[in-house]
């Protein structure tokens, strides 16, 4: 059995991908914080009813596919992430549209959303070792 | 942008950081050196003192993704102050010596800028570490 077949699983795996992605787009806000003219990128929030659905994109954390001969692990119709532009609340003089603290909460709360993440990843795991043990045991 | 089809390893978020450390590093140099030579005036009689140096930020690509460099180092155009030293050696007929056109009050914010970012940088490498560490920890059980 694979583990991406339970849909819990899966959806963990989509989350935790997502969120990961998302932390490099707030590293390079970050980064650019004092460059001219630079707009801040976040990622589109995850589509919860069609991960309900069972078509959670997976953000592409299958293999990549670099020759002709290889085998796609992505399957067809997944949806990728997208970084749109999302200007903070403020605009400096030199056109930069980073505001560090909105930034480093949205890193923060990343965070946080990966810890939960991580702690439903665990706790599930543990279930499955319940059920695949001898009762009584 | 284009769809990102790769997750990025913490690897590359760590190296976003690290360019934003690198060039928060070398704006507070050139900060230092603005200080430095705040009363630094110019060789002979009537010549040009310091000049004032601005750091120019760009973002550029760091690991197929978008980190920061100090891209130039620009002379600031403003002019020279003047004060009246006749006894000084860079002192013109008239008496008077050209000043550097650094102001500390924007040296000071500067350096707090750059500060600040230093340290936004090295949270988001701090936050990094710890996520992966905790991925790590789901191996342990």
């Amino acid at each position: 059995m694979n583990v991406d077949d339970v849909g819990l699983f899966s959806a963990l795996k989509a989350r935790m991908g997502w969120l990961s992605q998302r932390q490099k787009v707030v590293a390079e806000n970050v980064a650019n914080a004092s460059t001219p003219g630079f707009k801040p990128k976040d990622l589109k929030t995850q589509d919860f009813a069609s991960m309900m659905q069972g078509n959670a994109p997976s953000e592409g954390i299958g293999l990549s596919v670099t020759r002709a001969g290889h085998i796609s692990t992505e399957s067809p119709g997944q949806t990728k992430v997208r970084a749109v532009k999302s200007p903070d609340s403020e605009t400096t003089l030199d056109g930069n549209s980073v505001v560090l603290e909105e930034q480093m909460i949205k890193m923060a709360d990343s965070r946080m959303q990966f810890e939960a993440a991580i702690g439903f990843y665990q706790k599930s795991m543990d279930m499955l070792r319940t059920a695949s043990k001898l009762p009584g045991r | 942008m284009k769809p990102v089809n790769q997750a990025p390893n913490s690897t590359t978020t760590m190296s976003i950081a690290a360019s934003a450390l690198k060039a928060q590093q070398a704006r507070m140099r050139i900060v230092a050196e603005n200080i430095a030579n705040a009363d630094s005036i110019g060789n002979g009689p009537g010549s040009d003192p310091y000049r004032r140096q601005v750091p120019v930020f760009r973002a550029a690509t760091v690991d197929g993704a978008t980190g920061v460099k100090l891209a130039e180092i620009r002379k600031d155009p403003k002019p020279f102050g003047e004060e009246f030293d006749p006894s000084s050696p860079a002192a013109n007929a008239e008496g008077y010596v050209k000043k550097p056109n650094v102001e500390m009050l924007t040296e000071t914010m500067d350096m707090r800028e750059a500060q600040r970012a230093y340290e936004a940088n090295l949270n988001v490498v701090e936050t990094a570490r710890a996520m992966t560490s905790r991925t790590l920890d789901i191996l342990r059980k």
